[in-house]
């Protein structure tokens, strides 16, 4: 059960036996145990009532003789639901097992006197070692043993939280003195090595004025993950609205659904996936500036997982970031577009035009821009190919609109929109880049 | 005296000299010609068995409607039956192997269903004891299940008035297992699944035909082979289809508290505590409401709520209670060794690895055939390994012990000598 052990001096009189603790398991093992029923005769020899009550009697008579050494509860069904193979016992663990980030590792330890006399005054420290740091456990120097005496033991359970990944050294150590009072130092060293349970994809998409963030977490480990908790903290610029399906039970079996009311998610070992959705919008206190110039942060994911017997796991995320605000001097976006939009129909879009300096900029131009490829652009401005919009104070922002109108079907982008600041000659694009569906007519 | 015809080795042809009227000077003959045949001792009803047309689903009334032949013994029913069956319970497999070969070297077995008895019991025994390619190779002996080599009607001078199949229906279900046994777990879930058709096939045809008794056993068969199927998922942590498996079956018998425990159990085992703690109260106001489908008496249902509760306080980490709860468990029913087990591992995991093994040891010496089993064995080993360095000798004399006391079929590896 223990990991590789080193001593350093002579014969010692103690030894560290060590056995990681995590919760037991229920064994699970389908027994070999029938109905006598099924054994004695024919499957179909109870189609003869008679016979069969005949055979009830004469094998309850048979099973009333108890003998000393029955095993009946070997082979005999006792209850229609044996061959499940559940009964509740518990097993302790087998192996180490593998141990990953956001676990709690917990451990027996136990200091063995194997020697022929008693020692004494024994001090214990019990510390894990990592490439970072050393995080003391247990340690007995206040307090010492008095005295462990021979084919005694000293017991003590540790318990750590994994926050580190990769090797790992549960570090147990024991002063001493022994029979000739000599003091003597016993360490032994137990290896582990803990991995990266999960990973979390996000992806984030703008559609109008919603951001939706999508997170796929993937189970690298070799255990089902049941998600107790999947949370996403939004920043606080956003507010953020959980998006799934609403568990469709149908009218069968209202008594078992009560009992398991949802669908669990457990997401299966090695490589198993699940994708979780969210929708986030600007939160309703924050206005104006800090919108544009605050960081792009959406926010964290806070993940409590269980294993075996609800053995957590908890982990968060980075930060995520969503897409790139604009640090420009000017910010040019489309606030709204009609909810249909007709193909070859004129559309009234609304924008904003902002001033993110601290000084006064414009007067602007706006336009489609020219680019080398002369194809026709699928949004483009119907009538007056340019707009001209007055100086923009500091901090100060202009809401305009422009006619346009949609030349393709389907999902297009209105795109290429420019912004000449016409006295210090700077070209804006406009940012975002949004896109619109077009129906036909 | 029923003349026997000679010992059905060849099911096809049944050389059949039946007679209903004693002819004492026949049976001698049949004595000189044939001196294994075995004459089996029938009512005096059974004579006029063979003067009716066999209708025997209606059972109108005794004098009209003769059922099959009667027996007062299992001995009676097939050769030797009553020591195999009290051999089974003791758990003496090679016995019953050598029984099966002596029975077959000196001709002992002469009807057709006995054959089929015997060799049900000689692959469970192979089984049991881990031979399992030896079983196979038996199971390769037979017949199709279903033809006509296995039915009562195809012998209608040995079971008259008798029909249907006299497979065991444990060899169909031993058939379906022996993949597993073997590691080809595909193929026999596989013949699992198939044999749940069977005998969802078999239910209708008995209500159609108004058979109760045999509706009633082939519905439990139904739930036996749905629970294999659940333990072959389960061990495999396919929990979406264990979840439907135990909804079905909860579906069945929704005043199953044992059936119940077994789905908090399983919920707990990935992970959804508080699914299982609503389960697992869901018990225990059956059990205070005494709504319950009767198979559990009033200790026993007892218990179950205790090692319920004991588990939700296990995984709590708060294990004095559990230790508490367990006691009270193994003061009711001390032969209760999953609490004794449960509670040996609660002691540890308080750091008091010396009284988790003496309680262990002491349900070992107290009540040896409630306790003796492989996983508690293994726990103990695992105990031994931490409590001690020289931990070979303590398993040695645990492995002494288990060799006199337990049954054939036990595992020995789980010592780990």
């Amino acid at each position: 059960m223990s990991a590789t052990q080193t001593q350093t001096q002579g014969p010692h009189s103690l030894a560290f036996r060590v056995m990681r603790l995590c919760k037991p398991s229920f064994h699970v093992d389908p027994p070999l145990r029938i109905d006598p029923f099924d054994l004695l005769a024919g499957e179909d020899f109870s189609d003869d009532p008679s016979s069969a009550s005949l055979f009830r009697r004469h094998v309850s008579s048979a099973d009333s003789l108890d003998s000393d050494l029955s095993y009946r509860n070997r082979f005999l069904l006792n209850h229609p639901t044996d061959p499940i193979g559940l009964s509740g016992l518990l097993l302790l663990p087998q192996s180490f097992g593998a141990i990953y980030l956001g676990e709690t590792f917990c451990s027996y330890i136990s200091v063995n006197n194997s020697s022929t006399s008693e020692v004494r005054d024994v001090t214990i420290k019990a510390e894990i070692q990592t490439e970072r740091q050393r995080i003391l456990l247990l340690d007995t120097s206040k307090s010492p043993v008095e005295s462990i005496r021979t084919a005694g033991r000293y017991d003590f359970i540790v318990e750590h939280d994994v926050k580190e990944l990769g090797a790992h050294t549960l570090v147990c150590s024991a002063l001493y003195n022994d029979a000739d009072g000599e003091r003597k130092y016993l360490p032994q060293f137990f290896k582990f090595v803990v991995a990266n349970p999960l990973s979390v994809r996000t992806k984030v998409r703008v559609v109008k004025e919603t951001t939706f963030l999508e997170a796929c977490i993937e189970n690298h480990t070799k255990a089902n993950l049941f998600m107790d908790q999947v949370d996403f903290e939004p920043a606080k610029q956003w507010t953020a609205v959980r998006l799934q399906n609403e568990d469709c039970h149908s009218t069968e079996d209202p008594s078992a659904s009560a009992l398991i009311p949802k669908s669990p998610v457990i997401i299966r070992s090695g490589g198993g996936i699940h994708n979780y959705l969210y929708k986030l919008n600007p939160s309703a206190d924050v206005f104006g500036p800090t919108k544009f110039q605050g960081s792009n942060i959406l926010g964290k994911f806070q993940i409590t997982w269980r294993t075996n017997l609800g053995e957590p796991g908890r982990l968060q995320t980075q930060q995520i970031l969503g897409a790139p605000v604009s640090r420009k001097e000017i910010n040019m976006r489309v606030v709204e577009v009609p909810a249909v939009i007709h193909l070859n129909r004129p559309f009234l879009a609304y924008l904003n035009l902002t001033n993110q300096t601290d000084r006064q900029l414009g007067p602007f131009e706006v336009s489609l821009s020219q680019d080398e490829s002369q194809m026709e652009k699928p949004v483009g401005i119907n009538g007056l190919q340019a707009l001209m919009l007055p100086q923009i104070e500091a901090f100060g922002s202009n809401d305009f609109q422009l006619n346009l109108i949609a030349s393709k079907l389907g999902v297009q982008k209105i795109a290429g929109i420019t912004a000449l600041d016409t006295r210090e000659k700077k070209t804006y694009e406009l940012v975002p880049e949004m896109e619109i569906f077009v129906e036909s007519d | 005296m029923f003349k026997e015809s000679s010992p059905a080795k060849d099911p096809d042809s049944p050389e059949s000299e039946t007679r209903p009227e004693f002819n004492p000077s026949s049976t001698d003959t049949t004595a000189t010609t044939n001196p294994s045949t075995v004459q089996t001792a029938i009512d005096s009803d059974s004579l006029e068995a063979t003067t009716f047309e066999s209708a025997s689903s209606e059972v109108t009334s005794a004098a009209a409607d003769l059922p099959p032949e009667r027996f007062n013994s299992l001995d009676e029913l097939t050769h030797d039956l009553g020591s195999l069956h009290e051999l089974s319970t003791r758990g003496s497999w090679q016995a019953i192997l050598e029984k099966i070969a002596q029975a077959r070297a000196l001709f002992l077995l002469t009807k057709p269903h006995e054959h089929l008895t015997y060799l049900t019991y000689q692959v469970m025994a192979l089984v049991k004891l881990r031979l399992s390619d030896e079983a196979v190779h038996e199971l390769n002996s037979l017949h199709d299940f279903d033809g006509t080599h296995y039915r009562y009607e195809s012998f209608p001078e040995i079971y008259p008035n008798r029909k249907g199949s006299m497979v065991p229906f444990s060899l169909r279900w031993l058939y379906a297992l022996i993949p597993t046994k073997l590691g080809n777990r595909q193929e026999g879930l596989d013949r699992l699944y198939v044999l749940l058709d069977f005998v969802r096939d078999r239910i209708r045809d008995k209500e159609s035909q108004n058979l109760d008794d045999s509706v009633e056993l082939w519905k439990k068969r139904e739930t036996f082979v749905m629970s294999c199927l659940l333990g072959f998922h389960l061990g495999h942590k396919e929990f979406g289809v264990s979840l439907d498996l135990i909804k079905e079956l909860i579906n069945r018998d929704p005043l199953d508290p044992v059936l119940i425990s077994k789905l908090g159990s399983v919920q707990m085992q990935f992970g959804d505590i508080e699914g299982a703690k609503a389960t697992f109260d869901r018990v225990e106001k059956m059990l205070n409401e005494g709504k319950s489908n009767g198979l559990l008496d009033e200790t026993q249902f007892k218990n179950l709520v205790g090692r319920n509760k004991a588990l939700v306080y296990v995984v709590a980490k708060d294990y004095v209670s559990a230790v508490k709860v367990y006691d009270e468990c193994i003061e009711r029913d001390n032969s209760d060794a999953i609490a004794v087990n449960n509670k040996a591992l609660c002691l540890m995991y308080l750091r008091d690895l010396s009284d988790a093994i003496k309680v262990m040891e002491n349900a070992l010496e107290r009540v040896p055939t409630a306790a003796l089993n492989e996983s508690l064995v293994v726990n103990l080993c695992s105990m031994y390994e931490l409590a001690y360095v020289n931990h070979t000798d303590v398993k040695r004399t645990l492995n002494n012990w288990i060799a006199r006391v337990a049954p054939d079929d036990f595992d020995s590896s789980s010592t780990r000598v």
